[in-house]
């Protein structure tokens, strides 16, 4: 059982997840975003802020509340609180997501699991000073340099850059610092139960069809199952599935064109009870090689 | 695509039928506690998300026992695990926060950052101490490592009565724009003390070589004064709000410091762990510069250009020095024994 996760994922799926037990010790997925969902984040919080703060001002100006000398002290604090300050306090009101984190859908959480203390949230916030906001100025201020200066900062930034990529969290300088990682927000949708569905009854398996798919099999069926037919290749698809189990499993009756995906169904279901109850007498079978498996472990 | 309920259901999709309500509840009170937060739920709805939440939890490693729906699954972890971050992880009370800070964190963190504040004002020291004694030697330093923004006219070319009017005749801002100075300079100042605080993580050197430039500037400045024999006169110019200034940087510095010596030196633990643990102490730090940058930014926009004896200067900068390290120095110490 070692080779899957609580969730039962195979290990090729597992890439990407962190584990967490809670103190009710059933432990819990949670999946690392990617660094394109966390890069877009950022770039959507700059824009907010950037593009906020352009507004504001236009907007001040248009209505001339303030003198031009008020104007620019204005300017000044809100270019400072729009960086740094912004990012700890949007985390602090919102439990660990800014704006541009809610746009797309990512949180931060504490790695100890417990709630992010202000202490986290400021030091992994500060970091981005040198992360995102000193590339981004040097960035625009690049003209102006010599190419031997401008390489040695490239390769600095670049490096700083890749931390998140190679690190095995994804964790950039700054998470590390906080003890943080950035999750995707957990988002619970219920499909429905397949194995409750109507079907138009009539076929019958025996052990001997049903002992030869596992588990994996049985759930990548269940995908297939999720996404009914809408076009001639789909069903093209679905009845190529369909006659690959009835020959692997031998099944001694014709199934016509028309009713194969109720023969999956009804091969799903039945399929799916034969294995759960297998398992409950402690005989797993984790795909179609379990046969061969149960051999060498056992000497 | 309807549910049979009458047909004869195989036992996980009983098991399923059964608790879906609860969960549905669940995830519901998950969302509310979510977008408004856990106050918005009243006592009852309260008590009911914790005993849902369990029952969900047990759920979910019955399922994992039982059930091979894969649909069921993810839907029970991710529903389990977003009520989790609800149960376990809610929001910080922010209650307290502060005035905790500044009555035993701060002082606390930079009694235990010795070695790095040591680094700190050494830097910022040593440069003091180069640039002085590099403009002796060779007056053309000084542009070299003053910016011409920076100096303003204030070069060794300018006389010494020039040089005077700049001390005590309102300096850059005039009277009636003081608060935008200090706006400005705050946010500046702020900015910089960032970055050298940040930059520490790259095994301090950054943080070294800024502030060290910081003490270069400084000193280089001093000597143009001095050598026109207005080195007194600088001085309080400078201490009014420099002390507390000055001292802002180095702390910023120490702060980066903390980062780099957990890179540079982790000790029995591994680097992650060692920067997670003088982080601590590090962003403490760092807010303490903050602080005293906010400070300093008052002191130069509005109390230099209105108080114009050297002796207040001197006694206002250094009387304030003096209250930061008595602060730092006394504050807190009473839960440490």
């Amino acid at each position: 059982m070692k080779a899957h996760t609580p969730t039962n994922l195979p290990l090729w799926e597992t890439k990407g997840l962190l584990r967490h037990t809670p103190p009710e010790s059933v432990p819990l997925t949670f999946r690392l975003s990617s660094l394109g969902a966390r890069m877009g984040a950022q770039s959507l919080d700059v824009l907010f802020t950037y593009g906020g703060v352009f507004a504001l001002i236009l907007g001040l100006v248009w209505l001339g509340v303030f003198s031009w000398n008020g104007l620019i002290t204005f300017y000044a604090l809100i270019t400072f609180f729009m960086r740094i300050p912004y990012y700890i306090l949007s985390e602090l009101v919102w439990n660990g997501r800014t704006l541009g984190k809610r746009v797309v859908g990512v949180r931060v959480i504490s790695l100890d699991g417990r709630r992010l203390t202000p202490h986290q949230i400021v030091a992994r916030n500060l970091m981005k000073e040198v992360e995102v906001f000193l590339p981004l100025s040097t960035l625009l201020g690049a003209a102006e340099m010599t190419w031997w200066l401008a390489l040695i900062l490239l390769t600095w930034m670049g490096g700083t850059l890749l931390v998140p990529v190679f690190s095995k969290l994804n964790q950039r300088l700054g998470d590390m610092v906080a003890g943080t990682v950035v999750v995707n927000t957990p988002k619970p949708q219920l499909l429905p139960d397949l194995s409750a569905q109507m079907a138009t009854r009539g076929y019958e398996f025996r052990a001997e069809h049903l002992g030869v798919y596992g588990r994996f099999e049985l759930q990548t069926l269940e995908t297939i199952l999720r996404d009914p037919p809408r076009n001639p290749e789909m069903r093209k698809r679905i009845s190529e599935v369909a006659q690959t189990i009835h020959r692997r499993i031998s099944y001694d009756e014709e199934v016509q064109a028309s009713r194969e995906w109720d023969f999956l169904l009804e091969f799903y279901r039945q399929q799916r009870e034969f294995l759960e109850s297998r398992t409950l007498f402690g005989d797993t079978r984790e795909n179609k090689f379990h046969a061969v498996e149960a051999k060498p472990t056992k000497g | 695509m309807t549910a049979a309920p009458s047909l004869d259901q195989i036992r996980s999709a009983r098991f399923r039928a059964e608790r879906e309500p609860g969960w549905k509840r669940l995830d519901a009170l998950v969302l509310r506690s979510e977008n408004n937060g856990l106050r918005s739920l009243g006592y009852d709805e309260a008590q009911e998300l914790a005993s849902l939440y369990r029952q969900a939890m047990n759920a979910l490693s019955v399922a994992r026992a039982i059930s091979m729906d894969k649909a069921l699954l993810t839907y029970l972890d991710a529903l389990c695990a977003r009520a989790y971050l609800v149960v376990y992880a809610p929001q910080e009370s922010l209650h307290g926060l502060f005035t905790r800070l500044i009555s035993h964190g701060i002082p606390q963190a930079a009694r235990r950052s010795g070695p790095a504040l040591l680094i700190g004002f050494v830097a910022m020291l040593l440069g003091m101490f180069l640039g002085a004694v590099l403009y002796d030697l060779d007056k053309s330093w000084f542009y070299t490592f003053v910016p011409g923004s920076l100096a303003d006219g204030r070069t060794p070319e300018a006389s010494a009565n020039y040089l005077r009017s700049t001390l005590f005749d309102g300096g850059p801002g005039s009277h009636d724009d003081l608060g935008s100075f200090a706006t400005f300079l705050f946010s500046h100042n702020t900015q910089v003390a960032i970055l050298t605080f940040a930059l520490g993580i790259f095994v301090t050197l950054p943080s070294f070589v800024l502030t060290f430039y910081n003490g270069l500037i400084l000193g280089t400045f001093w000597k143009v004064f001095a050598e026109k024999g207005l080195g007194y006169e600088v001085t309080g110019w400078l201490s009014i709000h420099g002390v507390t200034e000055m001292a802002a940087f180095c702390i910023a510095c120490a702060g980066g410091a903390q980062l780099g010596l957990a890179v540079l030196l982790p000790g029995q633990l591994s680097r992650r762990e060692a920067l997670r643990q003088r982080g601590r102490d590090a962003v403490k730090l760092m807010i303490l510069a903050g602080l005293m940058l906010v400070c300093a930014a008052i002191l130069e926009g509005f109390f230099r250009q209105t108080v114009q004896s050297t002796e207040a200067r001197l006694a206002i900068g250094w009387g304030i020095g003096l209250g930061w390290v008595l602060w730092l120095g006394l504050s807190g110490r009473e839960t440490q024994t």
